[in-house]
């Protein structure tokens, strides 16, 4: 195979199972709560600043950080469902994506106050190393990024489908008012499930940092990747959602490589449109 | 042992209750009747906490539970078979009756539990790793009484569990509820199959456009012409 080709594909899985992450956290918290978060990019950059902060100020490695931004995300997460989102969860949909989104304003221009609107850089032990393997280079911040991610993501499938915990999460999405009859504290599932998906945004944010300048208005990019990768994984399936992130990350990829200038940039979008095109229902989807 | 008194609900619009009075003895099989619309799932969805009664106050064995959340009354025994069975469709007829004992306490009886149920309704141990979205209407609804009563329920209470089943499933559902009550499990059924409550229920409370129409023993309900009256909509 074509180096090039060969390097460029790797670089794209590798991007791409760090986004996979990310998706995976509003797969959670959409599916259990119903509610689509499009703040969700925007409390990763907010984890990703608190840890560029934690650098600056206490020299802590974004990969040591994590250990304080984990619980800290997770916190904020469960408030924000507990006193924004759910007082709103039976309003109509345009007034909880309005709630989203005016969310994401204030973590943006929070974010913009604090630390000004220049891309910062987080100095990370590992930033600098690299694997070869034969012709082709590897970042091995990335290869830890794909890593760690596919290994939480397998750790949350396996929770989901053989724990007591998991067998909870999964009655409320598939019948919270049922799930309630049952003697599960639906709101407190919720509430946790928030949490998590939001959390796990701490554990992106460490694993995205190294080697990358970040800034505060960045966040929404996440959220539409986040957002494409869900709705071709099909919303509800971890392995769909999971494989829809690669493909993104892959097309992104390619797209900066073999096209030339900005336009490039366009090629994940263009996919995701011509995917939905022609399969409506997300890669693996039935006809509904 | 269930005392409601002055009960008043409503959704947007009129009250679907209004001070409604009742109680449930110890023990006993009562039938809830009326016609669609009268409130008869409305009430039992406010004694399990699912809907807050505007006014009015529930009590079980003596304590007030108006203000509990629907799973703290789960775990204080008192569970509902929902209409329409409601069964987690896309999880195994195990894993369903697993989170019918998921409440406080109900845990360590799992196993004894789960045993009751295959022996009460052995279709469902057959069916065990079965999804329980394939099941049949009459097979959902002994997965859904078996879920129930995995949390060890004092009070059980059926919306409509005929609704939709063959004769013979009928059958089969209405000897497990009277082999559940003839064990001392208390029954609060709602039906519209008339003669079939009437044939199993001591006590009978017909609604009428969410008041107490009529209420008394099986016999005098029999007897009563404004029974089929009011259980018409007449």
């Amino acid at each position: 195979m074509d180096i090039l080709l060969a390097q460029t594909l790797i670089q794209g899985l590798l991007i791409g199972g760090a986004y996979a992450l990310i998706a995976i956290g509003m797969c959670l918290t959409y599916n259990v709560s119903g509610i689509v978060n499009f703040a969700h990019g925007d409390f990763l950059t907010l984890g990703m600043f608190i840890a560029f902060g934690l650098q600056a100020a206490a020299a802590l490695d974004p990969y040591v950080s994590v250990a304080i931004t984990l619980p800290l995300l997770a916190m904020l997460g469960a408030l924000t469902y507990q006193y924004l989102l759910r007082p709103v969860a039976r309003s109509h949909a345009l007034v909880i994506i309005q709630l989203t989104l005016g969310l994401s304003f204030v973590l943006q221009n929070g974010l913009l106050m604090i630390f000004g609107g220049q891309p910062v850089r987080t100095p990370s032990a590992l930033e600098a190393s690299i694997l070869v393997l034969g012709d082709l280079f590897i970042r091995t911040p990335q290869l830890i990024a794909f890593c760690t991610s596919l290994a939480l993501t397998l750790v949350l499938f396996l929770v989901l489908g053989y724990t007591e915990t998991g067998r909870r999460i999964r009655a409320v999405h598939q019948n919270p008012q049922a799930a309630a009859l049952m003697g599960i504290d639906v709101p407190r599932v919720r509430t946790l499930t928030f949490a998590a998906g939001i959390g796990i945004l701490a554990v992106s944010g460490a694993l995205l940092l190294p080697g990358t300048t970040i800034w505060p208005a960045q966040g929404l990019r996440f959220t539409v990747i986040t957002l494409m990768a869900l709705i071709l994984g099909g919303m509800t399936d971890f392995a769909g959602v999971y494989i829809g992130a690669l493909v993104i990350g892959i097309a992104e990829a390619v797209g900066t490589v073999y096209v030339a200038g900005t336009t490039g940039m366009i090629l994940p979008y263009g996919i995701f449109i011509l995917v939905l095109l022609l399969r409506p229902n997300g890669l693996f989807g039935r006809a509904a | 042992m269930l005392r409601i008194e002055g009960l008043t609900a409503a959704y947007d619009g009129p009250p679907a209750l209004s001070d409604v009075s009742l109680h449930v003895d110890k023990g006993e099989i009562l039938g809830l009747l009326g016609a669609n619309n009268s409130g008869k799932s409305t009430l039992i969805n406010c004694i399990s906490g699912l809907v807050r009664p505007l006014a009015g106050c529930i009590s079980f064995e003596g304590a007030d539970i108006t203000r509990l959340k629907p799973h703290e009354r789960v775990a204080n025994g008192i569970v509902q078979v929902p209409e329409g069975r409601q069964v987690f469709p896309q999880m195994s007829v195990l894993e369903n009756l697993l989170l019918g004992g998921t409440s406080r306490g109900a845990r360590s009886h799992r196993s004894t539990r789960l045993d009751q149920a295959f022996a009460l309704f052995p279709r469902l141990a057959e069916r065990r790793p079965q999804l329980a979205g394939t099941l049949s209407g009459g097979e959902q609804q002994m997965l859904a009484i078996g879920r129930a009563l995995m949390s060890g329920p004092r009070l059980l209470m059926l919306d409509e569990p005929s609704l939709g089943l063959s004769p013979l499933f009928v059958q089969i559902i209405f000897k497990a509820l009277g082999e559940l009550n003839k064990e001392g499990l208390t029954l609060l059924l709602i039906e519209q199959n008339l003669t079939l409550t009437l044939a199993y229920a001591s006590r009978g409370v017909v609604l009428e456009r969410g008041q107490i129409a009529i209420e008394g023993t099986r016999e005098m309900l029999k007897g009563d012409p404004r029974t089929r009256a009011a259980y018409l909509g007449l």
